[in-house]
């Protein structure tokens, strides 16, 4: 979708997006000639058509990637976060409390690169294994030592 | 005054460049694999998954790097037959490693993240209205598995596809010409019926049509050592395309795949050779120049 301005001719910007309410998205355009402001109000339609592309939604960052993200604002976090219950941020179901297992920079920017939809999974099994071998630090070795240990 | 395709851009978010990266994302993903093959039918339970398993195992016992990918992501059943129920997932230094079963072939299947006590959901904007936008989105989903996860340097990724012919043709679309695909079917009229279907809605698209494995074909009573009729149905419509073989229903199948047992355990056995018989015309065809 593009917005043209009509007495300008000229194409608009997008300048940003609100947060969602009720489904619904304020994506805020303007002419970059006469400055005229608008809004374009989503409904909960066109909110989820675009979150189901798994696309962001909001004004392109110095790199080039846009700034927000729609799916995270339209409350998209993870695919599965209402199901499964060692999700990021939900209460595991643990009656004992384990050791905290710290994760070095490096070990917690690989965990980043992966789907979020798998991340609280794969955070749970590295910190179990690394439990098994009595260390509470997980690092890059860590992480050979599991793709080595199942094979991968 | 200006018209859509006069102006550059979408004025900030670059939808589409986003779904073009997307798509070149999974592309490189799949750079190293030399063969894809969606293991498709149109008709429930003809034994999609059973076969593309175990025809996994046969062509892995030939030394052949193999990869699963479950892409039933609403009744996943590859990882209970693999063994990979609860895997771990480990990150690599960009993507994330599959896990394997014991012989060494490459799973992802949606049962491996999602106990069987629940269904997939997705959060939603629009919720009790998910027949609006739940395919895009278990779409996105699948772009997502493919661009995320280490598929490397493959002979052969196994695509394993829910039932639906209108399902298998979204798949041929979004998987690409480079998807072969194998149909499965059993001996009843009703099953050819459905195929058939998929047959004539993937024949208009460029994705290659391998051939067809008629599965159940008689069962093996293995106290006759003998396969015998399972289902009676004299005149069954042709399906036009090659048939790669037929493979016999034997409850020992059965009870391997809910016990994740490997296709090598199967041994000597007359479901054993069929599987074995068509892995390899499988790999023929595939080696082989397209008819069309």
């Amino acid at each position: 979708m593009k917005f043209l301005c009509v007495p300008c001719d000229a194409p608009m910007k997008l300048q940003s997006v609100g947060p969602p309410e009720r489904g619904s998205l304020s994506i805020v355009y303007s002419c970059p000639e006469c400055g005229y402001e608008m809004a374009m109000l989503t409904n909960a339609y066109e909110t989820q058509a675009v979150q189901s592309l798994g696309v962001r939604i909001g004004p392109e960052t110095a790199g080039g990637a846009p700034s927000t993200a729609s799916t995270d604002a339209a409350g998209g976090k993870c695919p599965f976060s209402a199901m499964i219950p060692t999700l990021e941020g939900a209460q595991p179901a643990q009656t004992s409390e384990p050791a905290p297992v710290r994760w070095t920079a490096a070990a917690e920017a690989r965990l980043a690169n992966i789907p979020a939809f798998v991340r609280p999974m794969a955070r749970t099994g590295i910190e179990r294994f690394a439990r098994e071998r009595g260390l509470l630090e997980v690092d890059e070795k860590i992480l050979e030592a599991a793709r080595e240990f199942f094979g991968m | 005054m200006k018209g859509y395709h006069d102006i550059v851009g979408d004025g900030g978010s670059g939808i589409l460049e986003q779904v073009a990266e997307q798509r070149a994302r999974i592309t490189d993903g799949l750079a190293g694999v030399r063969h894809l093959v969606a293991v498709g039918s149109g008709k429930g339970g003809v034994g999609k998954s059973t076969l593309t398993l175990h025809l996994a195992g046969a062509l892995r016992a030939r030394g052949l790097r193999i990869a699963i990918l479950d892409a039933d992501f609403n009744g996943p059943s590859q990882a209970r037959m693999a063994g990979v129920q609860g895997a771990l997932f480990v990150p690599g230094s960009h993507k994330v490693s599959l896990p394997r079963t014991g012989n060494g072939i490459a799973v992802f299947s949606m049962g491996s993240v999602i106990p069987e006590s629940e269904a997939l959901d997705f959060e939603s904007a629009a919720q009790g209205e998910s027949h609006t936008w739940r395919a895009t989105r278990e779409f996105a989903l699948l772009g997502e598995i493919l661009a995320s996860f280490e598929w490397g340097a493959l002979d052969l990724l196994m695509f394993d596809l829910p039932p639906g012919a209108e399902r298998t043709v979204q798949y041929a679309d979004f998987l690409g010409p480079r998807t072969s695909f194998l149909l499965v079917t059993i001996p009843s009229e009703v099953a050819r019926g459905v195929v058939a279907r998929s047959v004539a809605a993937l024949s208009k698209g460029p994705n290659r049509l391998l051939g067809y494995v008629e599965n159940m074909s008689g069962y093996y009573c293995r106290d006759c050592n003998a396969i015998k009729p399972l289902f009676e149905s004299p005149e069954i419509p042709r399906l036009g395309i090659p048939c790669l073989g037929t493979v016999p229903f034997d409850p020992e199948l059965a009870r391997h795949c809910d016990g994740g047992i490997p296709f090598t355990e199967l041994g000597e056995t007359p479901v054993g050779r069929a599987l074995a018989h068509v892995a390899q015309q499988l790999l023929d065809t595939l080696e082989s120049e397209p008819s069309r």
